[in-house]
């Protein structure tokens, strides 16, 4: 009887589970809009849009090399900057990982922009809107085709919607040229500046989404680019099935066109007259100096230079970021857990000119003998003897108070100390933690007794390495405890870029305007504080550029386009600006020592890597890049 | 009632190693084949210096697959090579962005322990190297027959306490933008000084010593003579 009831049981459930194919589990979820009702309303396609934006390849306070973009939580803080010569990681000197990958993501945002401009084409929307979305649409577009271009050189160009088939061959399309992939994104920022408006209902609304004049400034970057590859790409050739089919590389003899197209795109944005510097004529160094950190701090209250900037909001929520928490002073962590990351290193700070010698790069000089070099503390060198740890840094550029914080600097109300050791009197070295007596007074290795005391040189990830820390774009009047609090906005484009764009661009190739591109150089250091004028050459230039722009993630992909990134990282070791306290004289007095970042390793750049890997090539059948 | 249990249980158990086939053991073989050989000079026979980074490598390909994937070896830094993990079969190979002149690939059947040596034309040979302490200096002397007519875009004497030293890995680098054609009668010569840079050759310590010459050719790597061991 059991036996039988178990296998009527066992029937039933088999007939019930063959059987039970009919409609009352198919319910639309209520938690879910479906995408049609999204897509075929105009304010539905509104919305959607504002995702794109959120998605669109922004290198930005949340954009990390190996952690991808939009990146919060425990990224580590690898920031792009600390890539190149801007600056180096506290807690990992020797990260050189060049992982950059953006193909998935990348498509994904490229299928969305498809979805919508199929579905925005169904829409009953008025001329004038759908106007805007087209031109909107290629402006998506160009950002997101000129993210991959500069990554991978040439890639397959999508533009409808591609249905899931299982005839595989029709989904697999080959990679576009490197040349053609740059001409789309150029032809689409065409488009996109002939459709978008010059302006959108409020200032807010006109600064975050797509304008005439971001694109025009979006233009003048890609075109910038484009050119520097084809003029440069004979600095590190590459070969194998990539090249030979034109998919990554391109002939110099196409570089004066897309510096033409770059120095076009500047010109527009330059004669709209709706843009300009902000607090463009300081009374002095100080005011610039104050001026140029708000730009960053409350970039609101500059919109001005502003042609595409990313918003934040909401702190304690996912719209927040934390490049406050990851990168104040030790002293001033106010209980974030990781402080202290980017550290800037002396090439940059060398770069940032004295007064005194305007068109100059102004090196520090550490040595009665006025000579900058390299090594360890040399008790028979002659160092000069600072009474306070600031002075050597007297003179220097507006921007580069405004950017760096020194040893002595003072931040937040605080003496920020970064000190690598002590000189004892009898010539020899304290450089580990503890004191040395003298003349009855203590003094530390480190420049304080505790450790929350001091922001440098213990060799802990929360301390600098390098001697500097990173001013840019901090928030001096914000305490952050923990984690998202920090709602500063990102200006992606600016005005000064679109100078800095121009002057490249007619430097490089004799084309455009040189007075014009004169005057834009010299504004931007009037801006800094400067009054005498420099003239127009690619070293100026260039120089302008680093420490202007310094720390907003464009200095990396300098050294790529311009190819000179293997020619810097070499067998390579950035540097560091060790100050100590040297009491071998009649008072204690600050010197400095020019030396490798301790800890740091030599870093070398493989050609290679002027390309990343395409993954999954053996699915999607495109040719891999080479030597991947 | 047992039984079913029993049943079920052993049905179940069938199933699921039969959907998973965790039955079928990974019962390929590994690598059965090694390759070893050289890069040599085609008119001295000597084999050709090399760097471990960034320096040339030997590409290959399997045949019998559809989209075969290249795969590579790195040379070692005396010029030989080896590769004890591959599989018998026949493969396109050929050493890519050296300092000699490029060279076609060869097809290639690998079995058993395959020696396949590479006879090449070296971009420049560095000679009659004489590399030795005076005073506080290290001085070198050598001379440059070059065998194409590019012009020699850089020299170099480097240093490190690894004998593996290069352009990619010194301590020390005494670098000269040459840019010109060298000519195999001047004798030129590079020198380190020792005291400028005592915090990374340090006295009474033995370094390796390498001196160095770039060809001015697209993808062209440093052509070496052999590393020379000094106590500074």
């Amino acid at each position: 009887m059991k036996n039988r009831s178990f296998t009527y049981l066992l029937i039933a459930l088999l007939l019930g589970t063959f059987s039970s194919c009919n409609d009352t589990l198919d319910v639309e979820p209520k938690n879910k809009v479906p995408a049609e009702a999204v897509l075929s309303d105009p304010s539905g396609i509104r919305s959607y849009l504002a995702n794109m934006y959120y998605e669109l390849p922004v290198e930005d306070f949340v954009y990390f090399p190996r952690a991808g973009f939009n990146a919060r939580g425990n990224t580590g803080s690898l920031s792009l900057s600390q890539y190149g010569l801007e600056a180096i990681h506290s807690e990992w000197p020797n990260w050189n990982e060049f992982n950059n990958q953006w193909w998935g993501r990348g498509y994904q945002l490229n299928r969305d922009i498809n979805l919508l401009e199929e579905s925005a084409a169904k829409v009953d929307f008025s001329e004038a809107e759908r106007k805007g979305i087209e031109g909107e649409i290629a402006f998506l577009r160009a950002y997101t085709y000129y993210g991959l271009v500069k990554r991978y050189g040439g890639v397959p160009i999508v533009t409808e919607n591609q249905d899931y088939t299982t005839d595989w061959e029709s989904l697999r399309v080959p990679r576009n040229t490197e040349k053609e992939t740059w001409d789309f994104v150029l032809a689409q920022l065409d488009i996109a500046f002939e459709k978008l408006p010059e302006t959108r209902q409020s200032v807010d609304e006109s600064k975050r989404r797509a304008t005439k004049w971001a694109a025009a400034g979006l233009k003048s970057r890609v075109a910038l680019h484009a050119a520097s590859v084809a003029k440069y790409w004979d600095r590190a050739p590459l070969s194998g099935e990539a090249v030979s089919a034109g998919l990554v590389g391109m002939p110099a003899s196409e570089a004066n066109r897309y510096y033409q197209e770059a120095i076009a795109a500047s010109e527009a944005v330059i004669n709209s007259g709706q843009f300009g510097l902000y607090m463009s004529s300081p009374a002095n160094p100080q005011e610039a100096a104050k001026n140029y950190q708000k730009l960053f701090m409350e970039p609101n209250d500059a919109l001005t230079e502003v042609l595409f900037m990313k918003g934040y909001g909401y702190a304690g929520g996912p719209l927040a970021h934390d490049y406050d928490g990851w990168n104040n002073p030790n002293q001033t962590g106010e209980g974030f857990p990781h402080v202290g990351r980017t550290n800037p290193v002396l090439e940059l700070v060398d770069q940032y000119e004295s007064y005194e010698h305007p068109g100059e790069a102004a090196p520090i000089v550490t040595t009665t003998d006025g000579q900058v070099q390299l090594g360890e503390f040399n008790p028979s060198a002659e160092y000069l003897r600072f009474a306070s740890p600031e002075e050597i840094f007297e003179g220097k550029d507006a921007r580069f108070f405004a950017s760096v914080i020194h040893p002595g600097a003072e931040w937040k109300g605080t003496e920020i100390v970064i000190q690598g050791g002590i000189v004892r009197p009898d010539g020899s070295v304290l450089s580990t933690k503890g004191s040395v007596e003298h003349n009855g007074t203590t003094y530390h290795a480190y420049g304080a007794a505790t450790t929350n005391q001091y922001s440098g040189f213990d060799g802990t990830p929360n301390m600098t390495r390098t001697g500097f820390l990173m001013k840019k774009f901090l928030d001096e009047g914000a305490s952050i405890n923990t984690w998202l609090q920090s709602t500063t906005d990102f200006i992606d484009i600016r005005y000064a870029e679109v100078l800095l764009n121009y002057a490249e661009a007619v430097a490089e190739s004799g084309l455009g305007n040189a007075d014009l591109a004169a005057q834009g150089l010299n504004a931007i250091r009037r801006r800094a504080g400067h009054t005498v004028d420099i003239p127009l050459t690619l070293e100026n230039v260039l120089r302008e550029r680093s420490v202007e722009l310094a720390f907003e993630n464009k200095e990396y992909w300098d050294l790529i386009r311009r190819r000179t990134y293997h020619q810097i990282f070499n067998n390579y070791v950035k540097t560091a600006l060790v100050p100590m306290l040297d009491l071998r004289g009649e008072e204690p007095a600050y010197i400095y020592i020019r030396k490798k970042v301790p800890g740091a390793q030599p870093n070398t750049f493989p050609e290679r890597d002027y390309y990343r890997s395409i993954p999954g090539v053996n699915n999607n059948g495109v040719i891999q890049n080479p030597q991947h | 009632m047992k039984s079913i249990k029993t049943l079920s249980i052993a049905l179940l158990s069938l199933f699921l190693l039969g959907g998973c086939e965790l039955n079928e053991l990974d019962n390929y073989e590994g690598p059965n084949a090694s390759i070893n050989g050289g890069i040599y000079d085609q008119e001295t026979g000597e084999l050709i210096q090399q760097d471990i980074i960034n320096g040339m490598q030997i590409e290959y390909t399997e045949h019998g697959y559809d989209n075969p994937q290249i795969q590579y070896v790195v040379v070692k830094n005396d010029g030989t090579y080896r590769n004890n993990l591959m599989f018998a079969g026949t493969y396109t190979i050929r050493p890519v962005r050296g300092n000699f002149v490029p060279v076609e690939s060869e097809e290639i059947v690998v079995k058993g322990n395959t020696v396949k040596n590479f006879e090449v034309q070296p971009y420049i040979r560095v000679r009659n190297v004489q590399i030795e302490k005076q005073g506080n200096k290290v001085v070198a002397t050598f001379n440059l027959d070059q065998t194409v007519t590019n012009k020699v875009s850089r020299i170099g004497l480097f240093a490190h306490q690894e004998p593996t030293v290069g352009a990619p890995l010194n301590a020390v680098a005494s670098v000269v933008n040459f840019n010109q054609v060298s000519n195999d009668v001047t004798q030129y010569r590079l020198e380190i000084n020792l005291e400028a840079n005592s915090g990374n050759l340090k006295p009474g310590n033995k370094y390796y010593f390498r001196v160095g010459a770039l060809i001015d050719a697209p993808e062209a790597k440093y052509n070496y003579a052999p590393p020379v061991l000094l106590e500074i």
